[in-house]
């Protein structure tokens, strides 16, 4: 979203400049030069165009959502566009400590791997949470009680600002130990 | 946490994100209201007049002039928040070198790429960091330095803290002669296995 947020931000920016651009350049010809109007929108014949409709055609109706749905678009990814880092506590005063989810997650994630039972693993993190998948050829029991105090002794080892809550599942599948 | 370490974090996209979000909520709010007008809403008489209103278009024939003042001073607006806005989001973050000494004839200026070599120099040589990104932001009598270490796998982050906060910023502190340097470090946790060689010079 972020990334999305920084390619589309300018191009938003510039269209609305040019939109303001042609409007300028429109309203001078039409006042200066008449006979050279319209001089690079083809706006009358949009005039003509719109003057047949009502509010309650089609047409209108077809812009409205379109330009609704574009505006709702724009709008979520004006709100959505928030930075996802997780912050640790902070050393001194002056000093904020953050890291990335994904860095949260591989932490978490070679802990987990690191279990000999642990048939394999994913983990998806954030600042609020943290999902462990694993898989075992044990019972699924056991094995979900050590993997959670593995996490849970890592985020004791992590000075987070504030400790995730951890969801561990893990499920049995078959194979030969 | 201060204000100005937490704003050195990242860039700021706050005025990105206000202005699309304020130009979504104006497309959305008038999608809205030309569905309602054409829904009755306003009135069943009002949903069968035309788009182009008779109204407004005696209304400009009668005042052309004004009309195209406003045309005019609504084009020219749209344009030059646009270009600001436009301007304003490609500009890249100012990398401000720091001035110690603003006295005239003493005047003393310390380039950007100096002082992030010396601290990245410095936060590479702590035990557990693979690498290290240092740059400063912010304004050259107000800067804040930011910090990416990427750290191997195992390593204890508060060892890297006492190492950072006692070695590494100590120094930086004292060559600006400041008593807190507002700094943002963002850690990136076990992401190589062994430590990187040491560079080259």
């Amino acid at each position: 979203m972020r990334l999305l947020l920084r390619v589309l931000a300018p191009l938003l920016a510039l269209a609305l400049a040019v939109v303001g651009l042609a409007i300028v350049v429109e309203t001078v010809t039409l006042w200066v030069a008449p006979s050279s109007s319209p001089l690079l929108v083809p706006w009358p014949s949009w005039r003509t165009a719109a003057e047949a409709l009502t509010w309650q055609s089609g047409a209108v109706r077809g812009t409205a959502i379109g330009v609704g749905v574009v505006g709702l678009l724009v709008l979520l990814l004006g709100l959505a566009a928030r930075r996802h880092d997780v912050y640790l506590a902070d050393p001194v005063p002056e000093v904020t400590v953050t890291t990335s989810p994904r860095s949260l997650a591989r932490a978490v994630g070679h802990e987990v791997r690191s279990h000999e039972d642990v048939v394999s693993a994913s983990v998806v993190a954030s600042a609020k949470k943290i999902t462990v998948k694993a898989s075992t050829l044990d019972p699924a029991e056991e094995v979900r009680t050590a993997v959670r105090d593995r996490v849970e002794e890592l985020l004791g080892r992590l000075p987070l600002a504030r400790r995730p809550k951890v969801a561990v599942s893990v499920t049995t599948t078959k194979g030969v130990k | 946490m201060s204000r100005r370490s937490r704003a050195a974090v990242a860039r700021p996209a706050g005025g990105d994100r206000t202005l699309t979000s304020v130009l979504g909520l104006v497309l959305v709010v008038a999608a809205v209201l030309a569905l309602l007008v054409g829904a009755g809403v306003l009135g069943t008489f009002r949903a069968q007049r035309p788009v182009i209103d008779p109204l407004v278009v005696s209304w400009v024939a009668g005042h052309a002039t004004a009309a195209r003042w406003i045309a005019l001073g609504v084009g020219v607006l749209l344009f030059v928040v646009g270009l600001w806005w436009t301007l304003r989001s490609l500009r890249p973050e100012p990398r401000p070198d720091v001035s110690l000494s603003e006295i005239p004839g003493e005047r003393l200026t310390v380039e950007h790429s100096a002082i992030c070599d010396a601290v990245r120099h410095d936060a590479e040589t702590i035990n557990g960091v693979s690498r290290a990104r240092v740059r400063l932001v912010g304004s050259p009598q107000r800067p804040a330095l930011r910090i990416a270490l990427t750290l191997v796998e195992g390593t204890d982050v508060r060892d890297v803290w006492a190492d950072l906060d006692g070695r590494v910023l100590a120094r930086a502190r004292e060559a600006f002669s400041v008593s807190a340097l507002p700094t943002a470090v963002r850690l990136e946790l076990d992401a190589t296995s062994a430590p990187t060689p040491a560079r080259v010079e």
